[in-house]
């Protein structure tokens, strides 16, 4: 037993002269400490007198996760933060002090916090109401002596048989004899010293906020407009922001349902183009897509469902406007796409590409809206063809014809001799052609073709421009 | 006056003088003829152009080809948008003309002003091409602003009659077709008069 070999020992030394007189002895003992000076940890322990329910302390560790990964849960109303690292982030131990305070109070809580290098003195200190920013541990006995043993949550039986040895405060009970101690009061209470002191280093486990995301709302009164509906959405739309940027992760689709009294729940899906976080981003493109639906019945509730996570890019700004000195535009393209497609819809907006077939028609194809371009352009060299028109009637349109010649607002003046497209027997869709470039009154220059087989009939099929 | 080394210094282009007019930046159009009559030498960079034409295929799309595919094969060129063009652009042929088919996309047709307003505003794209019926003055100014505050290159093609009409729109001019060119007049712009022929779109 370790504290057999140190009978004589106080359980923790108050101050550094008692350590050198006893430091034979300290050093035949085996202790795993908590490590001292740069990596030692340093926690916030934050208590809460005024909480309401166990779903406000998650809610907390969540805004907590956006000062450090390392947040852990002491119910019912206990939090716990390691900050040693994000200190500088906040200019300090006040400037994080008031960075907490402010998170806390956006949920209407007002807490009491208090800084210290093991995690049980931040919270014994914080629940004492003695706001302490210890920073080493050299100091630390120091500030837990005057706290009152209440604040270490003991059974009150240990407390009352410490009172009637006249111990009333942490530092009377530190200057106790160890082997004493754990006889007399129990080696529970004797480890718990150990871990307020760091003499032993206490392990915490990490707080893990749920990964699925799935709320539901139900509305003060029905809503028969959108505007409401809006407003409501809003605020789960933030919750959700909130949600996704701990996790650094953006939705891709967003699944809102309305619910009403007796017609089938009215189902929005939002499509994005890029992975996105933004609560007010996402509003308005929900904004635009709900205004395009009708609603049979009144709205008594919202459905809100991310249905595809991924990890969002962190947006770096460029320094430069978007498309000037090669700053990227990925931003405002992924924008643009996004409002044409509430809008307008799905097909609102596409890209050209070409295809490797001589038919007019089966050479080119609609593809994806073209992503942001990455570096100096390259394109395949043109297809060595005759001259094409830039217009292309989707459908060839018949023309008129008499005496054997085409005419379209008048007779067509012929330009060119003829090029012949023969191609596709192999899909049932062959054509046999011959096109002409061609001259109306007007001097509009057009695009058309001869049918080889019976009965021979003349197309318009493209306009220069 | 007249010290030659006074005159080189003047020339800097850091130095500005008042009586000489702002610098527009301009993109060279491709036709010599034009470019001399066009202000500050070519297309202006960022604004809204009107081009009025009688009928669809009077030569106004060979006249911005050169442009545009100037515009597309930048090294980190934006997006050229057709916003509810009357027919499909035709792939081979842009390709054929030099234009950088990853940096063109088609808009629908539906609500055509209101999408070339969010395209033109949006910063995304180099240039935009619309094709609208009867925009409103109004709808002109809109589009204007949003054309300058998104940097880009808006035409607009509108019928010959719109000439009576006024626009806001910063260079507005007619094309017809002659023989296998055009004659594109010149109807509002800064210091912008004439009647420019340009007698074939090359081959």
């Amino acid at each position: 037993m370790t504290a057999l070999s140190r009978t004589a020992l106080p359980i923790a030394p108050a101050a550094r002269a008692s350590v050198h007189e006893h430091s034979g002895a300290a050093l035949t003992v085996v202790r795993q400490e908590a490590p001292e000076g740069v990596g030692a940890e340093l926690w916030a322990g934050l208590h809460l007198p005024k909480l309401m329910h166990a779903r406000q302390l998650k809610q907390l560790a969540r805004l907590a996760q956006g000062f450090t990964p390392r947040v852990s849960l002491e119910p019912p109303d206990g939090l716990l933060l390691e900050v040693r690292g994000s200190l500088h982030l906040f200019s300090g131990v006040a400037g994080l002090r008031v960075a907490l305070v402010q998170a806390c109070g956006s949920l209407g809580l007002q807490p009491l916090l208090a800084f210290a290098p093991t995690p049980l003195a931040a919270l014994v200190a914080a629940r004492a109401g003695k706001e302490i920013e210890v920073l080493t541990r050299a100091q630390l006995i120091g500030a837990l002596a005057p706290l009152p043993l209440s604040a270490l949550r003991w059974s009150p039986q240990v407390v009352e048989r410490l009172k009637r040895a006249g111990v009333r405060t942490i530092g009377a009970v530190l200057r106790l004899p160890r082997a004493g101690f754990a006889r007399r009061f129990g080696a529970a209470e004797l480890a718990t010293l150990d871990k307020l002191t760091g003499t032993t280093r206490e392990l915490r486990a990490a707080f893990k906020p749920p990964e699925r995301f799935h709320r539901r709302r139900e509305l003060n009164c029905e809503a028969e407009s959108h505007a409401p509906i809006l407003i409501e959405f809003a605020g789960l739309l933030r919750e959700l922001e909130d949600f996704l940027k701990v996790r650094q992760l953006g939705v891709m689709a967003l699944e809102c349902r309305l619910l009403h009294r007796q017609a089938a729940a009215t189902c929005c899906v939002l499509n994005l183009a890029a992975p996105a976080a933004d609560a007010r981003h996402i509003a308005g493109l929900l904004a635009e897509k709900l205004s395009r639906i009708e609603l049979p019945q009144p709205v008594r509730a919202l459905e809100l469902r991310p249905a595809t996570l991924l990890p969002l890019s962190l947006a770096v700004r460029s320094l430069w406007q978007p498309g000037e000195h090669g700053g990227g535009t990925e931003n405002e393209t992924h924008t643009l796409i996004e409002r044409l497609r509430a809008r307008l819809g799905e097909a609102a907006i596409h890209g050209l590409r070409l295809l490797d077939d001589h038919r007019p028609e089966n050479s080119w194809a609609r593809s994806a809206p073209p992503a942001a371009r990455a570096g100096t352009h390259q394109q395949a060299p043109a297809p060595a063809a005759g001259r094409r028109p830039l217009w292309l009637l989707l459908v060839p349109q018949p023309l008129e014809v008499r005496a054997g010649f085409p005419r379209r607002r008048g007779v067509l003046e012929l330009l060119s001799e003829p090029e012949r497209i023969e191609s596709g027997w192999w899909d049932g869709a062959d054509i046999v052609r011959d096109y002409y470039l061609a001259r109306d009154r007007y001097g509009v220059r057009l695009w058309v073709f001869r049918e080889r087989s019976a009965p021979h009939g003349w197309f318009l099929h493209g306009i220069f421009g | 006056m007249d010290d030659p080394k006074l005159a080189r210094l003047l020339e800097h282009p850091a130095i500005w003088r008042g009586r000489s007019s702002a610098r527009l930046e301009v993109l060279p159009s491709g036709f010599a003829a034009l470019d001399a009559a066009l202000p500050g030498g070519g297309w202006p960079r960022s604004g809204l152009i009107e081009i009025l034409i009688p009928r669809f295929g009077s030569g106004e799309l060979s006249l911005l080809l050169p442009a545009l595919a100037t515009l597309t094969r930048g090294a980190s060129a934006r997006w050229c948008v057709w916003v509810a063009p009357p027919f499909m652009p035709f792939a081979p042929a842009l390709v054929a003309q030099g234009i950088a088919l990853d940096r063109v996309a088609v808009v629908g047709g539906e609500r055509p002003l209101w999408a070339f307003e969010q395209v033109l505003g949006s910063g995304a794209c180099e240039a935009a091409l619309a094709w609208a019926r009867k925009p409103a003055p109004r709808d002109i100014r809109r589009l204007q602003l949003a054309a300058e505050r998104g940097r880009t290159l808006g035409v607009l093609f509108r019928p010959r009659s719109a000439a009576r009409e006024t626009s806001a729109a910063a260079l507005r001019l007619c094309v017809a077709a002659v023989g296998n060119g055009a004659e594109v007049t010149l109807l509002k712009g800064r210091g912008a008069r004439g009647v420019v022929r340009l007698p074939s779109f090359g081959s």
